[in-house]
């Protein structure tokens, strides 16, 4: 990473560059007295959560025994020591034990250790954002130390201090304090308008008039996917509304104006962003008295809602089902009909780490896709032991750091890409799509990446309606 | 010397023995505290147990790891913990002394394979300290304590070795013995007060990623209000 914030900082604001220097831009940091903010940010973290009882498990149990370096992409592609999951979690484990621990408070008194310092800072902000989360270190550690939940802690700490890449908090403040709500900025009447526009190029495509249904009341399912979505992956929003279209469901779900963003920054850097993010969608999902959300392909916005709804929802709190398992419901009840004869090329399916690692949805993606991909490959390896697309745990909305997720965190990935012969890659997620794409051209694969009803919407036959080989030759 | 050696085998012997007994049960009884305090204050307590089970059992004896990361010391390390945990609870002499003192009694290792499992536990430490010193990546994370409670936990199986086998013993049978017990007591000291604790800490470590997921609602605002004043989030400020 060559790129550092000041230059371009203040060639950008304007601002009096500052001495520090981040490995991305920020918006507006804590610059005094970090050290002891930081301290007060990590005791009221430990006094209000549940981090403390971890923490004092984890002191205990890092065994420093080095096995987690055969399952890190990212030390795997640099081999230098600060990128070892263990190493990364000791910085804010020395830091818990040396300020908040009795024991590490007697020995610092007797060897004199100054503790928390700036350069830990500056370390913690660097080596928490060459994490991805991905959690593939969780595989392998004899002692279970969760090292993507440390990371997610130290950015959090960070975080109340706005060490935070400009590219997640910008975000964060557009959809909690913004006109939109949204972290793309997407006004109500622009969705409007993206949505008739989508639902034309579907009547062209099929020849029959297919709705969106919006704002509709009493529906079994209010739809979240990533908001990025609407600007980025039309092919995926109208394989979504083609496919429960197709299932006879369009009168079961809708969307709603108030609300429609799946996205929640929180995972990776908050839990106040986290809990505030998920306590809008339950809202919307509540105003328009939906009886579960449905969430769009994006593996972060599906486990945020999936595993934070619950704690966060209160009483509106609802059940969270994946597009992907609506999907192959309905392809197990018959209720799809899908060409084999449209995707002949070879395919090949990328598990989200926020989907996959935990074992949540593994198999009904694969299931779908071999319903009508003939011919379908495996990356090696899959399932719960993926590789992370390299743009994990925020990291691909942080653009200053490109050449990072290119050559280091998503080099196992291309690799394992490229291995596969494959023609299209199936990524159910906004941000690995958008980190395979900058893959395939950074690392020149001839290959495609494509969301999964992306592939249903060139395949899926509706009765009525033009059938797939004809739309192909329009 | 017999003296020392009374004082060292008996009263000392007890009180560090009890010392670590009750500091593992300290640490069981806090952890299991702090879990359910944990998950008291979180709605979501449905914590996947079995599969939290199944994965720690597999982890009791994590063979099927060994080649998916650092096999030689995974290996290494996999038959050191075996043949800690075995030699002292087996060997014919620490069993009649259990009996002695307690009445108790349980079948003991011939010697053979005592000394062999011994000597394999020797092996495998020092290979491991040697892995420490000598791989690139474990010697770049590992810090004197951990070099220090390998050494620890070694020394009782070499003094014990030697005390058996006076013969080739570079120190006297007694002096022998002496280091050995009381190396043996040093580790029941460190057992609870340093990562050793992990003999009993190891049960709680596969539901950690389960229980501490699930967070506390209202602890951001709370947080915020500590360290703002307000619930605002650090966004706004």
């Amino acid at each position: 990473m060559s790129q550092t914030a000041t230059e371009p900082a203040v060639a950008r604001t304007g601002r009096k560059t500052t001495a520090r220097k981040y490995p991305w831009y920020v918006i507006q940091p804590v610059e005094r007295d970090r050290v002891r903010r930081f301290l007060e940010a990590f005791a009221a973290i430990l006094r209000y959560t549940n981090y403390k009882p971890l923490l004092d498990q984890y002191v205990r149990s890092s065994a420093k025994c080095s096995r987690c370096t055969a399952t890190c992409p990212v030390y795997e592609a640099t081999g230098d020591p600060r990128d070892i999951p263990c190493n990364r979690s000791a910085l804010l484990l020395d830091v818990y034990r040396r300020h908040f621990t009795i024991s590490g408070w007697m020995k610092a008194k007797l060897t004199g250790d100054p503790g928390l310092t700036e350069a830990t800072i500056d370390e913690m902000a660097r080596s928490f954002y060459r994490c991805t989360a991905c959690k593939r270190c969780l595989l392998e550690c004899p002692m279970g130390i969760d090292h993507g939940l440390l990371t997610h802690l130290g950015r959090w700490i960070l975080g109340e201090l706005r060490i935070v890449p400009k590219g997640l908090e910008i975000a964060t403040i557009e959809q909690l304090h913004g006109e939109s709500g949204n972290t793309s900025a997407i006004l109500p009447h622009a969705l409007v308008d993206t949505l008739e526009f989508l639902e034309e190029e579907i009547e062209e495509m099929f020849g029959i008039p297919i709705k969106y249904p919006v704002d509709r009341m009493d529906r079994e399912y209010a739809f979240f996917p990533a908001v990025s979505d609407f600007l980025m992956e039309p092919e995926t929003l109208m394989g979504n509304l083609v496919t429960i279209y197709a299932a006879g469901d369009n009168d079961r779900w809708t969307i709603g104006t108030g609300y429609y963003d799946g996205i929640n920054y929180g995972l990776f850097y908050s839990d106040h962003v986290l809990e505030r993010v998920v306590k809008k969608v339950v809202a919307e999902a509540a105003r328009l008295r939906a009886k579960k959300i449905l969430i769009g392909e994006c593996g972060h916005a599906s486990r945020s809602a999936k595993e934070f709804v619950p704690v966060f929802g209160g009483e509106q709190a609802r059940p969270v089902v994946n597009i992907m398992e609506y999907t192959w419901e309905k392809l197990e009840e018959g209720k799809l009909d899908l060409d084999p004869d449209i995707v002949t090329e070879p395919v090949t399916y990328h598990d989200p780490c926020n989907i996959a690692r935990s074992g949540w949805i593994l198999e009904k993606p694969r299931e779908i896709l071999k319903s009508f991909c003939r011919n379908f490959v495996e990356m090696i390896p899959n399932r719960t032991e993926n590789y992370c697309c390299g743009g994990g745990g925020g990291t691909v909305s942080v653009d200053e750091i490109h050449d990072f997720r290119m050559s280091v965190a998503g080099r196992k990935k291309a690799e394992q890409m490229r291995a596969t012969g494959a023609k299209y890659v199936v990524a159910p997620c906004a941000n690995c799509k958008k980190q395979l794409r900058e893959l395939i051209e950074y690392h020149e694969l001839d290959m495609q990446c494509v969301g999964l009803h992306d592939l249903i919407l060139k395949a899926i036959r509706i009765p009525g309606a033009k059938p797939p080989e004809a739309r192909a030759e329009g | 010397m017999t003296e020392t050696l009374d004082f060292v085998r008996g009263p000392l012997f007890l009180m560090t023995f009890g010392f670590l007994v009750l500091g593992l049960a300290r640490h069981v009884f806090l952890r299991t505290f702090a879990v359910v305090r944990a998950l008291r204050r979180t709605p979501c307590r449905d914590v996947p147990w079995g599969r939290v089970a199944r994965k720690t059992a597999g982890w009791f004896l994590p063979v099927r790891h060994v080649l998916r990361g650092a096999p030689l010391m995974s290996m290494a390390s996999i038959v050191f913990h075996v043949t800690i945990l075995v030699v002292p609870v087996f060997l014919a002499q620490h069993v009649f002394l259990w009996h002695r003192g307690l009445g108790l009694s349980w079948p003991a290792l011939a010697a053979g394979a005592a000394d062999f499992l011994t000597l394999t536990a020797l092996g495998t430490g020092v290979f491991l300290f040697l892995f420490r010193m000598v791989d690139r990546t474990a010697r770049h994370m590992s810090r004197f304590s951990d070099y220090f409670l390998l050494a620890a936990v070694i020394l009782p199986f070499a003094s014990g070795y030697f005390a058996l086998h006076p013969e080739g013993s570079p120190l006297p049978y007694e002096t022998m013995l002496l280091i050995h017990v009381l190396s043996g007591e040093l580790t029941f000291l460190l057992l609870p007060t340093t990562k050793l604790a992990h003999v009993v800490l190891f049960l709680f470590d596969r539901a950690s990623t389960d229980i501490f997921w699930r967070f506390v609602p209202g602890a951001g605002d709370r947080v915020a209000e500590a360290l703002r004043g307000s619930p605002k989030g650090a966004e706004a400020s």
